[in-house]
């Protein structure tokens, strides 16, 4: 946490997306600083995954502005996503090439040159030595995660960008995802991370925004915000283990009903 | 310190080597893609004294552009924009069009792969030669006639989000392509069909190719077939880039 500075990273202003009439993302602000891991919390259909594909330049928002290291994602999206590394919800890649060869792609889009034993340094790096020749569908569901992380990073990138990489993973896989945000964060670089996972968001982020319903309805450290919200009757009627932890925070704020 | 924009040629470079290992690794289908028209070929050796030559390769080479830009190139893109594969190379900091340059790409090596091989059949086993100029012109027509079916998958890439949906489209319109388009041309389903066929993309590519490996031969209704086509690349190529979404959702 005391990587953490105050340059803004990444710059979300306004935020507004649509879907024909519906309103998914309303007015959606804020700002990841370097060295900063910032979570995005939110039932399903909240709008993290909307934010993150204007983020990413995915979607185009009605309206809002959104700067990466500087550059406005609309205006110069190459060199947004230059300064980028994305590890989206669903990773794929092309069921043909081994891991080594989709490491090689992606070091070459975005123009990291590296050699056959570069490739095999950063697999060393993350356990997977022996993966080279595999195929990405050959690998676990942790397996595919570390891959990913490790492309998602290739140009080390100021800011990454992670759609809930932990879902599905065993606590172990989990802790060593963990540990590579760290690592992340300890470079100086920014993180921004939408998880289900409240324990996740205590343990790694600096920063938290909730969103419902397509707003941000808070926004700050993961203590402040427990400590802000630790006499709201929601949260207390939500509470289960008469101590307020973040999930009681966020059920308080987001309501009991179940999202599709 | 920023990072800076990869150079495009560097992009296209990643994405040319990954593209043409991933064909190889397919070259079971590749093998199957090409066995059709060569098949043929080999099979209607005893029609080449009654129908030429020239128009046996055309028909085959013909088949096999159908079948390289229907099934191969829309079958590949329906399915990397299902898996999501589209959606991660797009978060890169490269253009589209050059995810897009370097499928079609391998596409036209695989044309120019296919036409080389029904030449040399041709040559050995039906004893069909041509002139030099004939065979240069070919393959230009070949190229030219390509766009057709490239433009005609994008566009039902474009159309059709579902990869299974897709698959199903592109061999029910290759069949029809093949059984249509050849009984047609010989005029075994009436003169309307064969009228009409003449001037289908089929017709017109297969006019365009068959006139050009005997370049004495090309007339003005083969400029005609020549501009049809052209018609026909420039509409499906159009329709196609309009359709078409990067992802399926």
């Amino acid at each position: 946490m005391n990587h953490q500075s105050h340059t803004p990273i990444l710059e979300v202003s306004g935020l507004h997306v649509y879907y024909g009439n519906f309103h998914a993302v309303n007015d959606v602000s804020f700002t990841v600083n370097a060295g900063e891991i910032f979570g995005f919390l939110g039932p399903n259909g909240a709008g993290k995954t909307s934010t993150l594909s204007a983020v990413e330049g995915l979607l185009k928002p009605r309206s809002g502005s959104i700067s990466v290291a500087g550059f406005d994602i609309h205006k110069q999206p190459l060199h947004a996503r230059a300064n980028m590394g994305v590890q989206l919800q669903a990773t794929s890649f092309q069921p043909e090439l081994t891991i080594s060869e989709i490491i090689s792609l992606y070091a070459g889009i975005y123009g990291a040159a590296i050699s056959y034993e570069q490739i095999l340094s950063i697999l060393r790096d993350i356990k997977l030595e022996d993966a080279a020749g595999k195929r990405f569908g050959q690998l676990s569901g942790g397996q595919q995660q570390r891959v990913s992380l490790v492309i998602a990073t290739i140009h080390d990138p100021h800011l990454v960008l992670l759609d809930e990489p932990t879902t599905g993973l065993d606590p172990q896989s989990r802790r060593q995802l963990w540990e590579r945000m760290e690592s992340i964060r300890e470079k100086g670089h920014g993180v921004l991370l939408t998880t289900h996972s409240m324990e996740e968001a205590e343990a790694v982020c600096d920063r938290i925004a909730i969103i419902d319903h397509g707003r941000v309805v808070a926004i700050d450290t993961p203590e402040a915000l427990i400590d802000h919200y630790r006499h709201d009757p929601e949260v207390i009627s939500v509470s289960r283990k008469g101590k307020i932890t973040l999930e009681d925070v966020f059920i308080g704020l987001t309501g009991r009903a179940i999202r599709s | 310190m920023r990072n800076n924009i990869p150079a495009t040629s560097t992009v296209l470079n990643a994405l040319l080597r990954a593209d043409f290992t991933t064909q190889w690794r397919n070259r079971r289908s590749v093998v199957l893609v090409f066995l059709v028209p060569l098949i043929i070929l080999m099979s209607w050796k005893g029609l080449v004294d009654k129908l030429g030559g020239a128009f046996v390769l055309s028909i085959c080479i013909t088949i096999g552009l159908t079948a390289i830009g229907l099934m191969g190139y829309t079958n590949s893109i329906a399915r990397d924009r299902d898996k999501g594969i589209f959606q991660r190379l797009r978060v890169a900091p490269l253009s589209t069009w050059t995810i897009m340059v370097s499928r079609l790409t391998v596409q036209v090596v695989m044309i120019l792969a296919l036409i080389i091989a029904v030449f040399i059949v041709g040559f050995y086993v039906d004893k069909i030669s041509l002139t030099p100029a004939g065979y240069v012109f070919g393959f230009t027509m070949g190229l030219v006639g390509s766009a057709v079916y490239l433009g005609l998958g994008q566009m039902i890439a474009g159309l059709i989000k579902n990869p299974e949906t897709v698959n199903a489209t592109t061999r029910l319109v290759y069949f029809a392509f093949i059984m249509i388009g050849m009984f047609g041309e010989l005029g075994m389903l009436g003169t309307e069909v064969q009228t009409i066929v003449r001037w289908s993309p089929f017709g017109s590519v297969k006019r365009i190719v068959s006139d050009s490996l005997q370049p004495a031969h090309w007339t003005i209704q083969s400029t005609q077939a020549l501009l049809a086509t052209i018609g026909y690349a420039f509409v499906f190529s159009l329709l196609g880039i309009k359709w078409f979404r990067w992802n399926t959702k």
